[in-house]
């Protein structure tokens, strides 16, 4: 396959770079990139274009993705070709060349011969990075044959590495004495979980034997605690009964105690107190008699002595009345005096009150005066009413004279005020005016812009050498076209190139003439070397003296001068013979050197004849030189005619162009200068249209216009003539205003006074009518008549207020007449003696009899109180006697008692009896407790069956007994424990499951590395087996060619490579150098020279590959850069032999390269390209 | 009427096979599984108000020795006992092996059938009579069933029984019978055991293999649970099965045909994975997945095939969670022919060409095996026999690593040479 071309469409820094490729047979392309030119994008677009652009391409920052193109054109082995575009993408990347139809990537996989990205990437690839690994590889390797030769055989650097990568994956994995590798490690942990699952596991045996266990010692527990029990009670009873023997005697005794006092009665409880108590209170009782009996005489006694008071008390309710009465009495006698004074001092202050306001009147005639209530209401509203009206007039009086003075003030004011002129004529003319103001301003801008690119225009003009003049008609100036300054650049370009060439050509012939003329030069003063016509004049001169022998030999004659002429033309001849001698040894002398020095003849002809050729060519060249010198001036009076029109002398065509441009601006920018004039002398004239207008009108105001007054200024004039003048307008008018409000205001003032006067003198009217019952004149003022009926009101206050006073004195009077007649009437009846005596002091005397009657009748009534009473403890006294003695004598009989002096007897022996019973009860309860549920009999009959002295010991035994029950229970209870724990444990956990699920997962992940391991081996193998097969193959060819590369691209320094074998037997590959005397190792190698190594094998492996496969291109990446000129160029010679088989290109950074391959290389087989 | 529950082969407390952790895998929640398998038939017995429950046989699985088991098996009888269930069991083979079986006092609801003659148990409340005979030894090869008593007239006679029927691929030939005679038997329903894929041989009456409440390792697929047969007034009855396990196991092939990467692989297998998830969402899902088919992708999962499994573990801790787990990834992609039409010549072609030769050379595959004898001698036994992936007398296994060494050595060969 051959690239014929890579189409940078859009790639990288690249938009619509073309590389040719097809140049050559296959062709060794270098493609130059200086730094930045994008070498690398490019390198990258042709195995991108090949096997698609990646995923995260670094080649995207000028054109996006989507935009991302490469084109190419390949031929196949086979003379088909393909063109087609690759853009970036997920799938369908491949276009026909127009970048429409979608193409198969089988159709460029055919091409490909099954060769991938990796693989074309790196057998058909090699870079300075490739090259230097590759070096180290062959260093490190120590110069392994089968790796070396497989490596050159696929490309592949790392061969070492990988096969070491595999073994050290393996060895990670397992080592067959290693702990730590993976599959070590789970193998040993396998191990150790299998002996965790055996000790977590529980068998059935063991779960059986705990648990019979269980079962035993449960059983002898029983049986230990059963004995524990009888022991326990044996030594429970053997105690009663110890306990029990005392109580027994006990018993015994009490009972013959009681045969002392069975007869005795049984008292109930609380006798002995009772009798005691019985005894006491018949003696209190019977105390208690006597003095009730006693007190009684003395009450009667008391009694008698008491006086009768009924007849008083019968009347002590009317006495009570009168004795009431009588503080009333009192009271009121008291009240009349200040009654009576109050009365007369109000009957004196009316009395005065009148003499003020009527002297004339006596106070029973008051009456006369008295007003009524509505008469009274319609004085004071009168009284109101006069207030306002006055008030009203008052008012209205005092505004008058302020209304006159203003109103005579607004129309001085207006008659002041100057009249305004008419002004609405102006505002037309003024409104046009402002909007042409802009216009003004504009024109300023315009005339501003216009001045300064005219300023500039004219000096652009001078520069361009163009007359001032000339400006207005610069745009009708036939200057010639740039098309035609082109041509004539073009033209006189290649004249004066052909001029050039030709004089340097002839020059150059001249010096080769000369040089020419130098060597003829040489050859003669080295030797004059005969030529051609040398022996021609030689053997003339010769076969002239022959001719004048044989004439002499066969006697003619021969004249003496033509003797002389011959023998004198051999100098140093005497005779024709001499002569004749001389020039037949010249003839062959001159034949001999002709013959001799035939080679020195032939360069002198070779010269001879380039003499003559170059004499002719610079003759030649000449006459062309002549005649383009001629084209030339011809081409420049032309030129010169060209510019004819414009009136300016040209410069060079070159120059031209430029001029051409620069006028071209200038004609752009002169059109705009007169635009812009024209423009402003347009605006000019409107607002010289907007002024005039606006001038006449100021004029027909009276207003003075300056003929120079801009357009601003008249607008401002003007606007402020209308403003002045409508002001006026508007002060008249509302002074007008003014002046006809005041006046009206001042009529209605006026008009108002008088209603309001004439209200006045109603009022006058209705005043007196109301206040002459008053008696007051119509000249009272309202005030006053206030001021009177005040008055008045307070006089009939006071006659009204003296009246009520003397009807409650006499009221006072009545009530003292009735108390007397009453308390007489009471003496009469109740102490006559009294009768006579004044009410008051009777009635005194009667309220102190009345208290003593009271006094004696309440000692009366405490004394009989006290007879009842003592009547009732007699009566008491006697009962009680009577009841303690039938008492005394119920309990005499419950006793069997004759009296109550017998009793306490009866009570000691009740007492003892009950005494000795209780005892006897405690006796047989505690025999009852000892004896376990025996009766008391049967107990006694027991206990006295056992010898007291006996128990002692048989306790000591029992607790000896019991003690060594309860050790032996407990031990048995520990061991119970002990199994449930055990039985405890053994729970139906799921410990053991899940260390089996461990192992299963072990297992698992040892399966998975296990395999791994097993492929890691079997890969490592296989590529071992492969290198050595591969090397058994290829060893011959390969090597041989590697040897002759090697040899070349180190210049000599290595005659080759050899194979050989190491220390270890082993085969190796090792540098030939002295005649095969000397071998070098690879360790031995330079840095630089390994690299070559390496760059030879490479290349040998390529050339073995292209003998058998269909050429691929070689994609060579700046591996020079570190070569030294002769190696560097060696190693091209290398590629270009390469690129005879196949296409080489060649991706250089580094011009040198480059120069240093176009010189030893013809361009039939090196094709540059530049990305610069 | 009445329900009854028809289980078998329980395995109590065997581990889940090989299940290689990995980041991310759920290792807690598959922890006793077979025990919470177990649990779930208890609960579901009781949650359905059982009659009784049958359990056809394998209650442990034969060389366990965790006496532990039997104890967690009695205390869950004891649940069934406290709900009035009683339990009806035959001893198989497994549980002929076992040693738990020996000392272990079952609760008095569980009733064993006895191993030296076929027996019958009454429930005389439902006029249901159970027939069944234990097996005596580990390897029983007599037909059992051919001995069971005739069906008891007016009763609904059910007979349990732990066969292998005919013979079942992956399951010892022990107590054959064919259906036939268990048809003559005239009973009403055959509660079968022993084998574990869930089968139903026979409609009417139904002759049926529960298979086991929880699969253990990668061959047993599916949902795992019992039946629960609800029997009618008129005594036919209708199954209805109920999954009981806590992990699923699925195989599911990813079909790399088309796939341009890797990463396409990965999605398909996210989308498989979704659906199983979708499908099965109370159970983890533990997947064996086979990636296969000829795809442009087949160099780059070939030559890192430990990246791509990973990166499948990976997809599915991210999917999944704790719910799924990749018991193994298997690859077995091919590359197209079309892409693969012409071989690359030099060293590379001639690494191809030996490859393809070793491959079909058995004697050099075996040679190549010698690779691995160190390894050989230093792995545990029980590994060597338990595991599928180490089989180095096998060329065809050693010619399957060959062929997944091949484009890891391109691979590595070509390495970091294209684009860069």
């Amino acid at each position: 396959m051959k690239i014929l071309s890579l189409d940078l469409i859009a790639f990288g820094p690249f938009t619509g770079r073309v590389l040719d490729l097809s140049g050559g047979a296959e062709g060794l392309h270098i493609v130059y990139g200086p730094n930045e030119a994008g070498k690398s994008s490019a390198l990258r677009a042709l195995r991108q274009l090949l096997h698609g652009i990646p995923e995260r391409s670094t080649d995207a920052f000028l054109h996006p993705f989507p935009k991302m193109r490469i084109g190419g054109s390949l031929r196949s082995a086979g003379g088909e070709v393909l063109a087609v575009v690759r853009r970036k993408g997920r799938g369908g990347t491949l276009r026909a060349a127009d970048d429409r139809a979608a193409v198969e990537e089988s159709a460029l996989e055919r091409f490909l011969n099954g060769v991938d990205a990796a693989l074309f990437a790196t057998m058909f690839g090699i870079g300075y990075e490739d090259l230097v690994a590759g070096g180290r590889e062959i260093v490190q390797g120590g110069g392994d044959l089968g790796r070396l030769i497989f490596a050159a055989g696929s490309g592949g650097a790392d061969l070492g590495a990988v096969a070491e990568g595999l073994q050290a994956e393996a060895d990670a994995l397992f080592r067959p004495a290693g702990q730590k590798q993976k599959i070590n490690e789970a193998v040993g942990r396998l191990k150790q979980r299998r002996a965790e699952l055996k000790e977590a596991q529980l068998s059935g045996q063991e779960w059986a034997r705990h648990e019979q266990a269980l079962k035993a010692a449960l059983q002898a527990k029983a049986g230990v605690e059963a004995e524990l029990a009888a022991a326990q009670r044996s030594l429970s009873r053997l105690k009663r009964i110890e306990e029990a023997h005392p109580v027994i005697a006990g018993r015994r005794e009490t009972l013959k105690a009681l045969e002392t006092v069975a007869d005795a009665a049984l008292l109930v409880d609380g006798f002995a107190e009772r009798r005691t108590d019985a005894l006491t209170r018949l003696r209190v009782a019977q105390s208690e008699r006597s003095l009730a009996r006693a007190n009684l005489a003395a009450l009667a006694k008391a009694l008698s002595e008491l006086e009768d008071s009924s007849v008083l008390l019968g009347h002590a309710e009317t006495i009570e009345g009168v004795l009431q009465d009588l503080g009333s009495q009192r009271k009121a006698a008291k009240d009349r005096i200040a009654l009576e004074t109050r009365r007369n001092t109000l009957r004196t202050e009316a009395r005065q009150i009148l003499r003020n306001l009527r002297e004339d009147l006596a106070i029973e005639d008051a009456e006369k005066l008295r007003i009524r209530k509505p008469e009274a209401v319609h004085i004071q509203e009168l009284g109101a009413e006069y207030e306002r009206v006055v008030t009203r007039i008052d008012g209205t009086r005092e505004k008058i004279p302020g209304q006159e003075l203003a109103l005579a003030s607004v129309a001085a004011r207006l008659e002041a005020l100057p009249k305004p002129r008419p002004v609405d004529d102006l505002k037309r003319p003024l409104a046009e005016a402002e909007e042409a103001l802009p216009v003004e301003k504009q024109l300023a801008s315009v005339r501003a812009q216009a001045g300064d690119l005219r300023q500039a225009c004219m000096q652009a003009q001078a520069r361009l050498g163009l007359a001032a003049s000339q400006f207005q008609d610069l745009g009708r100036l036939a200057a010639p076209s740039i098309e035609s300054v082109r041509i004539f650049e073009d033209r006189c370009d290649g004249l004066d190139r052909r001029i050039t060439a030709l004089a340097e050509e002839a020059r150059k012939t001249e010096a080769d003439l000369s040089e020419i003329g130098r060597r003829l030069d040489e050859a003669r003063l080295e030797r004059e070397v005969p030529t051609e016509a040398d022996l021609a004049a030689d053997r003339e001169a010769r076969d002239r003296g022959w001719r004048l022998i044989r004439r002499k030999l066969l006697g003619e004659v021969v004249g003496e001068g033509e003797m002389v002429g011959f023998t004198a033309s051999n100098p140093g001849a005497g005779s024709l013979p001499d002569a004749f001698e001389a020039g037949l040894r010249r003839a062959d002398e001159t034949a001999d050197r002709l013959r001799r020095e035939a080679d020195r003849v032939a360069a002198k002809a070779r010269l001879l004849a380039d003499q003559a050729a170059f004499r002719d060519r610079i003759a030649k060249l000449r006459a062309e030189l002549t005649h383009a010198q001629s084209e030339k001036a011809a081409a420049n009076a032309e030129w010169a005619g060209l510019w004819q029109p414009l009136a300016i002398a040209p410069r060079s065509p070159r120059e031209m162009r430029q001029w051409l441009s620069d006028f071209k601006a200038l004609v752009e920018k002169a059109s705009e200068v007169l635009k812009l004039e024209a423009e402003a002398n347009a605006l000019d004239r409107a607002a010289d249209d907007r002024r005039t207008a606006l001038g006449v009108c100021l004029r027909s105001l009276s207003e003075t216009v300056g003929a120079t007054e801009t357009l601003g200024a008249l607008v401002r004039r003007a606007r402020s003539l209308i403003e002045k003048e409508e002001g006026i307008g508007r002060q008249v008018e509302e002074l007008s205003r003014e002046r006809l409000r005041l006046a009206g205001e001042l009529d209605s003032a006026r008009s108002r006074l008088i209603t309001l006067e004439e209200d006045h003198r109603r009022w006058q009217r209705q005043w007196e009518q109301a206040v002459q019952p008053l008696g007051l004149g119509p000249g009272t003022r309202p005030a006053e008549a206030n001021a009177v009926m005040e008055e008045l009101k307070s006089f009939f206050d006071k006659l009204r207020e003296a009246e009520v006073l003397q009807q409650r004195i006499e009221g006072i009077d009545r009530d003292a007449e009735a108390f007397r007649v009453k308390v007489a009437a009471l003496a009469s009846a109740v102490a006559p003696e009294l009768t006579g005596r004044p009410a008051e002091e009777a009635a005194g005397e009667l309220q102190r009899s009345l208290t003593a009657g009271r006094e004696s009748q309440s000692k009366r009534q405490a004394l009989q109180k006290q007879v009842d009473q003592e009547q009732a403890k007699l009566r008491k006294s006697d009962g009680a006697v009577g009841e303690v003695e039938s008492l005394l004598k119920g309990m005499c009989t419950e006793a069997g008692c004759k009296d109550s002096g017998e009793l306490p007897e009866a009570e000691r022996r009740s007492f003892r009896r009950r005494q000795l019973e209780a005892q006897l009860g405690q006796e047989e309860v505690r025999l009852v407790q000892l004896g376990g549920g025996s009766t008391v009999e049967d107990f006694i009959k027991e206990a006295s069956a056992v010898d007291p002295d006996g128990i002692p010991g048989r306790i000591g035994q029992l607790k000896d007994e019991i003690g060594r029950l309860t050790v032996e229970k407990s031990e048995l209870d520990q061991r119970i424990g002990a199994e449930r724990t055990e039985l405890g444990r053994m729970d139906g956990g799921d410990k053991a499951a899940q260390i089996a699920e461990g192992i299963q997962a072990v297992i698992g992940g040892l399966e998975r590395d296990v395999e791994h391991y097993a492929r890691l081996k079997i890969a490592g193998r296989v590529l071992a087996l492969a290198m050595e097969r591969f090397r058994e193959k290829s060893q011959g060819p390969i090597l041989r060619k590697a040897s002759g590369l090697f040899n070349r691209i180190t210049c000599g320094s290595f005659e080759g490579l050899r194979a050989d074998h190491d220390a270890d037997g082993k085969p190796v590959l090792v540098g030939v150098r002295n005649a095969g005397k000397e071998t070098v190792l690879v360790e031995g190698m330079s840095d630089g020279t390994a690299d070559q190594l390496y760059l030879a094998l490479r290349l040998a492996g390529l050339e073995h590959y292209l003998e058998a496969n269909e050429p691929m291109p070689f994609v060579v990446d700046d591996i020079l850069i570190k070569f030294d000129n002769d190696r560097a160029a060696a190693a091209l010679q290398a590629l270009a032999e390469l690129s005879q088989k196949t296409q080489v290109i060649f991706f250089t950074h580094h011009r040198h390269l480059v120069e240093l391959a176009a010189k030893r290389m013809p361009g039939s087989i090196l094709i540059e390209h530049s990305l610069a | 009427m009445f329900k009854f529950i028809h289980a078998a082969d329980i395995h109590l407390d065997s581990p889940l096979v090989k299940l290689d952790a990995y980041e991310g895998a759920p290792a807690g929640a598959i922890r006793g599984a077979t025990r919470r398998a177990f649990e779930n038939l208890v609960q579901t017995a009781i949650d359905e108000k059982a009659a009784f429950v049958l359990i056809a046989g394998d209650v442990y699985d034969g060389n366990w020795k965790d006496y532990n088991t039997g104890l967690y098996f009695v205390a869950r009888m004891g649940r069934l006992r406290e709900a009035g269930i009683p339990v009806f069991i035959v001893a198989g083979n497994h549980d002929a092996a076992s040693t738990i079986t020996r000392s272990l006092h079952l609760p008095d609801n569980v009733r064993v059938f006895p191993a030296d003659r076929p027996a019958t148990f009454r429930l005389d409340d439902l006029d249901v009579v159970v027939h069944g005979q234990s097996f005596a030894s580990p390897a029983v090869k007599t037909d059992l069933a051919r001995s069971y008593p005739s069906a008891v007239p007016g009763c609904f006679n059910i007979g349990l029984l732990h066969t292998c029927m005919t013979g079942r691929e992956g399951h010892e030939p022990y107590a054959p019978c064919t259906l036939e005679t268990l048809r003559e038997k005239g009973y009403d329903y055959w509660a079968l055991g022993h084998v574990h894929r869930r089968e139903v041989l026979l409609e009417d009456p139904p002759v049926v293999f529960a298979g086991n409440t929880q699969g253990r390792h990668a061959r047993e697929t599916g949902a795992k649970g019992c039946l629960l047969v609800s029997v009618d007034g008129a005594g036919r009855p209708t199954l209805d099965f109920k999954p009981l396990e806590v992990v699923r196991w699925e195989a599911e092939v990813i079909d790399a045909v088309n796939a341009a990467s890797g990463y396409d692989v990965v999605e398909r297998f996210r989308a498989i994975l979704s659906q199983h998830l979708q499908k099965n969402p109370d159970v983890i899902t533990v997947l064996r997945v086979t990636v296969e088919g000829e795809t442009a992708a087949h160099d780059e999962i070939m030559s890192d095939p430990e990246r791509w499994t990973n990166e499948i573990r990976a997809a599915a801790v991210d999917e999944a969670g704790e719910r799924a787990w990749v018991e193994k990834v298997r690859l077995r992609t091919q590359l197209p022919p079309a892409a693969g039409g012409r071989k690359p010549e030099g060293a590379v072609g001639e690494l191809l060409a030996l490859v393809e030769e070793l491959a079909a050379d058995p004697e050099a595959l075996s040679s190549l095996s010698s690779e691995l004898a160190d390894l050989e001698k230093k792995l545990p036994r029980e590994f060597k026999e338990a595991a599928e992936g180490w089989r180095p007398d096998d060329p065809g296994w050693v010619k399957s690593l060959l062929a997944e060494a091949k484009p890891m050595l391109i691979r590595r060969l070509l390495q970091g040479r294209g684009d860069g």
